[in-house]
C-alpha cells in the first residue's frame, strides 16, 4: 500500500502535473459546471440500437478534465476496484496527450471502453470524488473521461499493446471469457504466461456481449479490447465448455498448470408464481442473448425472439432496464417495468433508469406479480398484481416491500421478462466434486488469492460473488492472476 | 384388539396419532423414527413466512458489496430462498411418501396473502396428502380491527382452495374472538378440518440477565382442558374433522378428545419429552382401553361418546363458575 502511494506521490510531483496544476486556479478550476453527455434523442433511439450515449468531443473532455483539481490524496482511486490512477489520466486529457490517458487507463483496467459506459461511477470513483464528498457538488465526470480516452484510443488506430514478459513456458485456461477471465487473462500473459480462454458460447466476451444490450455497449468496442489481449498472445476457444467438452483433469493431463474460473451467473433465477410456465414469459438472459448475441432482432434468423405489443418486464436492476429498453427496440407498443419497491429503492443505476423514463418506458413500482394467467393456447395475456407499500429498512439501507392487502388487480400483458437476478453457472462445481461452494452455489476462494479449496484452481466474478459490476470481476481477474502466479512460483 | 384406524380430513389413518408440525417432523431421519414407532401421520414442519424473510434480511446483512454493488444480485434473493426451502420441502416430501407408511400433511405459515397460496399446489405436486394452513399472526396492530383480521384470513384460505385439490385443514388459534363461527366459515369454504389450536412461542423476560428469552417451549399436560372444550363444542355443530392439539401428554387424554368427538389427535410435546417409541405407549393405552369397554373400533368409540355427550351438552359452554368452587 505504501508502494502505491509513494508511486501516485511521485507520479504527482512529474513536472508536467505541476506545470498543468498551475495553469488554472483551483477555485476557477471549481466553478465550472459538469458536463454533460450528448445523447442520442429519446424518439429516434428508442426504437433503434444507435448508442445512446454519444461521447465527448476532445474539447468538452479537456474542459471536464480541467475541473479535477489533482488532489494530494486522490480519493477517488479508493472508489476504483482496480485502482485505476484516475488524476493522471484525467491530467493528460486536460493536456491533450489523449494516447497516453489511454496507456494509464490500460496499466490497470484491460477493458477501458467497457468501463467507460457500464460501470457505475456514481457509486465508485464519482461517489469518493474531492468534489462528491468536500463541496457537495458534481464530481467529475471521470466515467465519461474514461470512455473518451479509450474511444480516442481506438479510433486513432494508434492502440497501445502493453508489454508482454518472456514466455515461462507454463500454461493456464481460463474458464469463460467476460470480464474477470479478460482481465486475468491480460495480467497473466503481461506474465509471460500462456494462456487459453475457453468459452463455452460461439462469442468471446460472456456477459458483455449476450447479456449488455449494443445500444449500451456495441460488440465492436469489446472486440477492439478482446484484439488487443489476442496481440498479447492470449489464445480463445469458443464452444468449450469446460466439464463437458472437456474436464479439469483432461486439461491438466494436456498440460494445463492452473485455471481461473469465471463462468459466471448465468442461470436465471425465477419467482415460482403461479403461470410461470405460460408460453410469452421467458428469462432475461434468454431474451437479451437472443438479441444481443443471436441477431434475434433481424428478420429471418433461425433464433427469433418474442415481438410482443405489450411488455412486462419484472425487476428494477440493469438487466431488467436493458430488457424493457429492448422490448420498445423491438416494437413493443407499451413497455413496463413493474417492480416492488419505489424507484428510489432501484438497484439499476440512475442513468439507465433516466434513459428508460426518457424513451417512454412505464413504470409500475410498488407493485408485484403474484400469478400469470394464461389463455385456452396456454399464451400469457394477463399479471395478477399485487400492490406494496414500504416498511421498515432492511440491511441494504433500503425499506422493504410489504404487500397491501386485498390490492390485487390485473394487467394485459402478451410478454412478460422476468429478471429478478440470476444463480452462478452450476457446470464447473458439478463437474468438481472436491470443489468447495456455498449454499447459493458461488464458488469458496480464499478472499486475498481467490484460490478454491482445489489447489490449481482459482475462481472470481459472479462465480464467486453471484452477482457484481464489470469493474469488480475484473478487479477478481486481477487479483487472482497475482495469486496464481505467487502459487505457480512457489510451486517452481 | 381394537381397529384403531380412523378417518381424518378424508385420509385413511391407521390410528389417531399424528405427530404435529415441529422438529420432530423436519428431516427424513426424524419422519422415520415417527414412522418405526407408529405414526399415522405426520404434519411436516411449517415453511415460515418470516424465517425466509429473517434469512433474507441476514443474507443482506452479510453479502452486500461495497458501493452495494451486487445488490442486483440480492434484490430478489428471498425468491430463491423460498424456492430452496420449497425444494427441500418437495424433496422431502417425495421421500417420505415413497419410504413409509404414512400420510403426509405439509405445513404453511403465513401472515398475507402475497404469492403464498402458490406453494400450496408445488407442495401437492410433490405428493402431499393433505395441507395445514397456520395463518394467525399476533394482533398487535392498533389500526386492525378483529373483523378485518378475519377477513385476511378467509382471504387466504380462499386462495388456497382455488389452487389445491387436497384436502385443507387450519390449524386455529385458542385465542380467536369467533370459534364457532370462524370454523363455520372456514367449513363454507370447502375447508375439511380443524386443527385445535395452535401452540405459541411464548417469549419470557430473564430478569438475572436483563434480556429477553424463549418461554416454556413445550405444552403441560393440563393445557389439554381448552381444546377439549371446543373439540365438544364444535363436533356436533360443523361439518369438519377436528384434530386436538395442545396438552395430550396421555392416552387417557387422547380418549377424552375422541369421546369428545376428535377425528384425530396431534402430539407433539410428549413426543419431544418421551421419545419416538412413546407413540406405541399411546397407541396401546388407546387400545387397553376400548378393550375394556368392549369397543371395536373407532366409530363404536364415538357412538359412545355421542351417547355420553348430548346429555350435558351446556356444560362445555359454561364459561363462569357456579355458586360453589368446582360444582358444575
Amino acid at each position: 500500500m505504501d508502494n502505491r502511494a509513494d508511486y501516485l506521490k511521485a507520479e504527482r510531483s512529474a513536472e508536467w502535473r505541476e506545470a498543468l496544476r498551475k495553469t488554472m486556479k483551483n477555485k476557477e478550476r471549481t466553478a465550472q459546471l459538469r458536463v454533460h453527455m450528448p445523447e442520442a434523442p429519446a424518439q429516434e433511439r428508442a426504437r433503434s440500437y444507435v448508442e445512446v450515449n454519444s461521447g465527448l468531443t476532445a474539447p468538452i473532455a479537456m474542459k471536464e478534465a480541467s475541473r479535477c483539481i489533482d488532489c494530494p490524496d486522490p480519493t477517488c482511486i479508493s472508489g476504483c476496484p482496480v485502482n485505476i490512477n484516475i488524476p493522471k489520466f484525467v491530467k493528460n486529457i486536460e493536456r491533450g496527450e489523449f494516447l497516453e490517458a489511454a496507456r494509464t487507463l490500460k496499466e490497470t483496467n484491460a477493458l477501458p471502453a467497457v468501463c467507460g459506459r457500464v460501470c457505475p461511477q456514481e457509486k465508485q470513483c464519482e461517489a469518493n470524488c474531492f468534489y462528491t464528498i468536500k463541496l457537495n457538488a458534481e464530481p467529475v465526470a471521470i466515467g465519461y473521461l474514461e470512455r473518451f480516452a479509450a474511444d480516442y484510443e481506438q479510433n486513432s488506430g494508434a492502440i497501445s499493446i502493453p508489454e508482454v514478459a518472456p514466455a515461462n513456458g507454463m500454461k493456464i485456461a481460463v474458464v469463460g471469457s467476460g470480464p474477470a477471465g479478460l482481465a486475468f487473462a491480460g495480467d497473466m500473459a503481461k506474465l509471460g504466461y500462456e494462456v487459453h480462454i475457453l468459452e463455452a458460447l460461439h462469442e468471446i466476451g460472456g456477459v458483455l456481449k449476450y447479456g449488455i444490450p449494443e445500444f449500451r455497449l456495441p460488440n465492436k468496442m469489446v472486440d477492439v479490447e478482446i484484439e488487443s489481449l489476442r496481440k498479447m498472445g492470449v489464445q480463445f476457444e469458443t464452444n468449450f465448455i469446460v466439464g463437458k467438452t472437456a474436464t479439469i483433469d483432461d486439461l491438466r493431463e494436456e498440460g494445463f498448470k492452473g485455471f481461473f474460473v469465471s463462468s459466471g451467473a448465468g442461470l436465471p433465477r425465477f419467482m415460482n408464481i403461479p403461470g410461470e410456465n405460460l408460453v410469452g414469459i421467458l428469462s432475461s438472459n434468454e431474451y437479451l442473448t437472443r438479441v444481443n448475441l443471436m441477431g434475434a432482432s433481424r428478420q429471418g434468423m433461425d433464433t427469433p425472439v418474442m415481438r410482443g405489443k405489450r411488455v412486462a418486464v419484472i425487476g428494477g436492476g440493469n438487466t431488467a432496464m436493458d430488457s424493457v429498453r429492448t422490448a420498445l427496440r423491438l416494437g413493443a407498443e407499451k413497455a413496463t417495468i413493474i417492480y416492488r419497491r419505489s424507484l428510489e429503492e432501484m438497484p439499476a443505476r440512475v442513468e439507465e433508469v433516466k434513459h428508460a423514463q426518457e424513451e417512454g418506458v412505464e413504470f409500475l413500482t410498488l407493485n408485484n406479480p403474484i400469478e400469470y394467467l394464461g389463455d385456452d393456447k396456454g399464451k400469457v395475456k394477463q399479471i395478477r398484481l399485487q400492490k406494496m407499500e414500504l416498511g421498515e429498512p432492511d440491511a441494504s439501507g433500503r425499506r422493504s416491500p410489504q404487500p397491501v392487502e386485498g390490492s390485487e388487480y390485473l394487467i394485459d400483458a402478451d410478454t412478460v421478462v422476468v429478471s429478478v437476478g440470476v444463480s452462478p453457472n452450476p457446470l464447473i462445481p458439478q463437474s468438481l466434486p472436491d470443489l468447495k461452494v456455498s449454499r447459493w452455489g458461488t464458488i469458496e476462494v480464499d478472499p486475498e488469492t481467490l484460490q478454491s479449496s482445489i489447489p490449481d484452481i482459482f475462481a472470481g466474478g459472479d462465480i464467486v460473488r453471484g452477482g457484481a459490476t464489470v469493474i469488480l470481476a475484473m478487479g477478481d481477474g486481477r487479483k487472482a492472476a497475482a495469486g496464481m502466479h505467487q502459487h505457480l512460483q512457489n510451486a517452481r | 384388539m381394537a381397529n384403531l384406524s380412523t378417518t381424518y380430513l378424508g385420509l385413511e389413518l391407521k390410528n389417531p396419532f399424528i405427530v404435529g408440525s415441529s422438529g420432530l417432523t423436519a428431516t427424513y431421519e426424524g419422519i422415520a423414527r415417527l414412522a418405526k414407532n407408529g405414526a399415522a401421520a405426520v404434519v411436516l414442519k411449517s415453511i415460515f413466512e418470516e424465517e425466509i424473510q429473517m434469512e433474507f434480511r441476514e443474507a443482506l446483512k452479510n453479502q452486500l458489496g461495497p458501493q452495494d454493488n451486487n445488490l442486483d444480485f440480492l434484490d430478489y434473493l428471498d425468491y430463491q430462498i423460498k424456492a430452496d426451502v420449497l425444494s427441500k420441502t418437495t424433496e422431502l416430501i417425495r421421500r417420505v411418501k415413497a419410504d413409509f407408511d404414512l400420510k403426509v400433511i405439509a405445513s404453511i405459515h403465513c401472515r398475507s396473502v402475497g404469492e403464498w397460496f402458490a406453494y400450496a399446489a408445488k407442495l401437492q405436486e410433490a405428493g402431499a396428502d393433505a395441507l395445514e394452513l397456520n395463518i394467525y399472526r399476533l394482533p398487535s396492530s392498533l389500526e386492525v380491527s378483529a373483523a378485518e383480521i378475519a377477513e385476511g384470513n378467509e382471504r387466504i384460505v380462499e386462495k388456497v382452495m382455488k389452487h389445491v385439490r387436497i384436502p385443507v385443514s387450519v390449524k386455529m388459534s385458542a385465542y380467536t374472538t369467533d370459534v364457532a363461527y370462524t370454523a363455520q366459515r372456514y367449513a363454507q369454504l370447502g375447508v375439511k378440518g380443524l386443527v385445535l389450536f395452535n401452540r405459541f412461542y411464548q417469549p419470557d423476560i430473564d430478569l438475572e440477565n436483563n434480556r429477553v428469552v424463549g418461554g416454556q417451549v413445550y405444552s403441560n399436560p393440563n393445557d389439554y382442558t381448552w381444546p377439549l372444550r371446543w373439540v365438544s363444542i364444535l363436533s356436533p355443530k360443523v361439518a369438519l374433522d377436528l384434530a386436538a392439539s395442545n396438552g395430550v401428554h396421555t392416552a387417557d387424554t387422547a380418549l377424552k378428545m375422541l369421546v369428545a368427538g376428535a377425528a384425530a389427535i396431534q402430539v407433539v410435546s410428549s413426543v419431544y419429552k418421551n421419545g419416538p417409541d412413546y407413540l406405541l405407549d399411546l397407541q396401546h393405552g388407546l387400545d387397553r382401553w376400548m378393550d375394556k369397554k368392549g369397543l371395536q373400533d373407532m366409530a363404536a368409540l364415538r357412538a359412545y361418546g355421542r351417547a355420553m355427550m348430548p346429555e350435558n351438552p351446556e356444560l362445555f359452554e359454561r364459561v363462569q363458575f357456579m355458586k360453589y368452587f368446582g360444582e358444575v
